[in-house]
């Protein structure tokens, strides 16, 4: 029972932490090499709103506005001079990351910061006892899934993002008004980084390159996922639900490849990932 | 042929003194370095100096070849994990040391090569290959950390007996290997053969298309590199007594990237220069100011790579290209160095082929044969299946049913370069070429299956078939052959495609609208060097086309495609004075 919770919190958790990165590589084909250092940003937002001695909720807004802040400056000066060069786009947001990580540095200094877990405690669920807050990472993925689709599906927003992923000539042409559509996108992917960060606090330590370690593994996941949110759901099930089982049974330490290698095997058998399904 | 002697070997040769001098010049400074050194620089240097090797090795495969990778330290690590080891389990001896030096090159090499080959597939593209980068090197740490006592884990390991240097020792050591590794590079790039890696980064497919198997010297490329790095890190091994995990980290590897952008890719000296010199203020700067520093650079990197993606190097290398251009080979008619075909079957047979999309069927029922020497049009309205029949011809993977032969040998599962190598070229619609290259460089690349080119020199002849060099002298290319390609008119650029498709003496050219765009005396001559060719020559051409006019003036048979069918195969008055063709083309097809 453990393992099964086990294996779908950490699927949900993996799923916070990447949609920021797929939001922006499915609509803007970029990879967002600084979503280490958004979602260092949130969580320092949640150590910054326990110094002030806020409402420890309340660092959720705030990491999302911080992150939409943020990636608006992101996409203005950095990505949108290289969304003809994607592999240089990598390199540039790695090396603002570089400099996001070392500001971080210089602010709060490089120590590693606790803060106060957002929901303490266990719960008894089916006469196993768990984390509360792993089981609520679960809730909020959920939430975070629903939510996503009835955004792209459901609003005009998400409507005009899904034109300019299909085909950004037409939907030029069309009259939507695609570079503010980019802008639009990056900002929420940003967001949803710095807030997956605020969640993550309870779960990680706090210090300026507690990011990078997060980085690799959701971009992993974004390329089998392709452009799909269901897909993004389905990879961090399997490949999450992977990551469990080696763990437990193999080694810890081969546990935290499982994910990247999976995840070379399948694109490498299947280009596109599970997007085609 | 003195009349297209635009040679000039003086730049050439001056290049090598120059590049001998500047050779001579930094192994004297190696030696005498660590007079003047103190401590604290040699170790500093000595150790910046093995990360240059790294750093050119990063660059010959992003800078050069376009592989954006983080993954050199891995290979890195390996061959230092492996001296290592060695050195501390087994023992330490001369022997052993020699051991260690083999291995810590054959082992990153063999994990290159298996890399390589994950990478490496018929249709992967360039984020995998980056992709494939970052999980090495997340493996090899894991793997390291999983080691227990023999790997030290975390710890990594200590205490073990390198070579017995001393310090001034361990500085001239790697600093006379990068000379010797910067030199070979140098030397390597501007030969014949290490141009292949610009063109493969400009434009991969038409070096398939040119029957270079692109793949392979990937795989090979990232094999060597792979061993290369792995020197480096045997050298590293023994010069620091430690080694730990975080040497064969991707963080490490994305730090080679960063000085390679910094000091230029593209360049050999660029990426030295910057591996040697951000090392060295790195160790200057940090003590006092570490953030800032790190900030700095991370900055830098951000702005270089929007404004600057050459780096540092890159006024340099403007001046560079510029004393590139005017160095042209002689060209010399060579005798053709295919095999004459031995086959009776139809040199290209296709028969009941199809192709669809998902339940779109795009062509269906195709059935067709072409003998030497014939010069077929295909032609058809806008829609027609046209193009990708030509694919289908050109790529084994692209047909969904039905079956296409080349000299009675199905293609079935071919990928492009293996069908070129059975005597087939192929013209793209928009020109195909090399930006990146010089004129002759890219007929050079034609003819790379054909004639293998020198790793070490670039050649003052340039071997082509008679007529190939006909048709250069026709369209005035002769003339500039050391001109670079993308200085060129959009009808020179055609014309030079299809001099490298001719380079290739295939037995059968496809080619798509050769003529579009393209001024009516430019048409009329590639209608004469059509004619020539197969008519006098004896090759055969498939002709995409739209200008009926043109198609009649030239052609010995005309096929026409409707909606994915062959509707008509026959002489020029046949299809002309056909009603169908006629419907066709009026638009009357649906009264």
């Amino acid at each position: 029972m453990t393992l099964i919770l086990d294996m779908l919190t950490s699927a949900a958790i993996l799923f916070i932490v990447a949609t920021g990165l797929l939001t922006i590589f499915g609509v803007l084909k970029i990879i967002n090499f600084a979503h280490g250092a958004w979602l260092t940003v949130g969580a320092y937002c949640a150590v910054a709103t326990a110094h002030m001695g806020l409402n420890p909720w309340l660092a959720l807004p705030l990491a999302f506005a911080a992150g939409a802040v943020l990636g608006l400056l992101t996409e203005r000066f950095i990505v949108r001079p290289l969304y003809s060069r994607p592999l240089d786009a990598i390199l540039a947001t790695w090396g603002l990351g570089i400099v996001i990580g070392q500001l971080i540095t210089l602010w709060f200094g490089r120590d590693v910061q606790f803060t106060a877990n957002l929901i303490p405690g266990t719960v008894d669920l089916l006469g196993t006892t768990y984390s509360a807050y792993r089981l609520f990472a679960l809730v909020a993925a959920i939430a975070l899934g629903l939510g996503f689709s009835y955004l792209m599906e459901g609003t005009r927003l998400g409507l005009s993002a899904r034109a300019v992923i299909m085909n950004e000539t037409l939907a030029r042409a069309l009259g939507l008004d695609t570079a503010k559509i980019r802008t639009v996108t990056f900002m929420i992917g940003t967001g949803l980084a710095g807030l997956a960060g605020v969640l993550l606090t309870p779960l990680t330590s706090t210090d300026p390159t507690m990011g990078v370690a997060w980085l690799v593994g959701s971009f992993m996941l974004v390329m089998v996922a392709g452009q799909s949110f269901g897909a993004l759901a389905l990879a961090c099930l399997l490949l999450g639900g992977a990551q469990v089982i080696v763990s437990t049974y193999v080694s810890p330490i081969l546990g935290g490849i499982t994910v990247a290698v999976l995840a070379a095997i399948i694109l490498r058998i299947s280009p596109k990932g599970f997007s085609r399904a | 042929m003195p009349d297209l002697t635009l040679t000039n070997t003086v730049p050439q040769s001056r290049r090598v003194k120059l590049l001998a001098i500047l050779a001579v010049a930094a192994v004297a400074l190696v030696i005498v370095g660590p007079l003047f050194l103190d401590r604290f620089a040699l170790n500093v240097l000595t150790r910046s100096m093995i990360f240059a090797i790294l750093a050119i090795t990063v660059d010959l495969l992003w800078g050069y070849t376009g592989i954006l990778t983080f993954g050199q330290a891995a290979f890195f690590g390996a061959g230092a994990y492996v001296t290592a080891m060695l050195l501390t389990h087994v023992g330490s001896n001369p022997a052993l040391l020699a051991l260690g030096l083999v291995l810590s090159i054959v082992v990153p090499m063999l994990i290159g090569g298996a890399v390589g080959w994950l990478t490496f597939y018929p249709g992967s593209s360039d984020f995998y290959a980056t992709i494939i980068s970052l999980v090495v090197p997340i493996v090899i740490t894991q793997l390291i950390y999983s080691g227990g006592t023999w790997t030290g884990s975390s710890s990594g390991l200590v205490g073990y007996w390198g070579i017995n240097l001393g310090l001034d020792g361990y500085f001239r050591l790697a600093g006379l290997s990068l000379v010797a590794i910067a030199v070979a590079a140098l030397v390597f790039v501007r030969s014949d053969a290490g141009r292949i890696l610009t063109a493969i980064r400009n434009n991969e497919m038409r070096c398939a298309y040119l029957g270079i198997n692109t793949n392979r010297i990937k795989i090979l490329l990232t094999a060597i590199l792979g061993g290369v790095a792995g020197f480096a890190g045997y050298l590293y091994a023994n010069a620091s007594g430690v080694v730990a995990p975080e040497n064969a980290g991707f963080i490490f590897g994305t730090e080679l990237v960063v000085w390679t952008a910094l000091g230029g890719r593209g360049t050999i000296v660029g990426p030295v220069v910057g591996a040697i010199g951000i090392g060295y203020l790195s160790a200057q700067l940090s003590g006092d100011l570490p953030f800032l520093w790190q900030l700095l650079i991370g900055t830098l990197f951000v702005v270089m790579i929007i404004f600057l993606p050459n780096g540092l190097a890159a006024l340099a290398t403007g001046f560079r290209e510029r004393a590139r251009a005017g160095t042209a080979p002689r060209l010399v008619a060579e005798a053709p160095a295919r095999p004459h075909r031995e086959s009776d079957a139809p040199l290209l047979d296709i028969r009941n082929l199809e192709k669809s999309y998902g339940s779109q069927k795009v062509l269906e029922d195709i059935t067709l044969s072409v003998q030497p020497g014939e010069l077929v049009s295909l032609v058809g309205p806008n829609g027609a299946g046209k193009t990708t029949l030509m694919r289908c011809m050109t790529d084994g993977a692209a047909a969904s049913g039905g079956i296409v032969r080349i000299n009675g040998e199905s293609i079935a599962g071919m990928v492009p370069n293996q069908i070129v190598a059975r005597g087939i070229g192929r013209k793209f619609q928009v020109a195909s070429v090399f930006e990146s290259l010089t004129v002759a460089e890219c007929l050079r690349m034609a003819r790379t299956t054909l004639d293998a080119p020198s790793i070490v020199k670039t050649s003052d002849v340039l071997g082509l078939p008679q007529t190939a060099i006909d048709i250069l002298r026709l369209s005035g290319l002769d003339q500039m052959l050391g001109t670079s390609v993308s200085l060129l008119s959009h009808g020179q650029k055609q014309s030079l495609e299809l001099v490298m498709v001719v380079s290739l003496e295939p037995e059968l050219i496809l080619l798509d609208e050769p003529t579009a765009g393209l001024t009516k005396t430019e048409r009329t001559t590639i209608g004469e060097v059509l004619k020539t060719l197969t008519a006098e020559c004896g090759i055969a051409a498939i002709l995409v086309e739209h200008d009926l006019d043109f198609v009649r003036d030239i052609s010995s048979r005309i096929v026409v495609l409707h909606q994915g069918r062959l509707v008509l195969d026959g002489t020029v008055e046949d299809v002309v004075n056909d009603d169908i063709v006629k419907k066709i083309y009026s638009g009357g097809g649906h009264e």
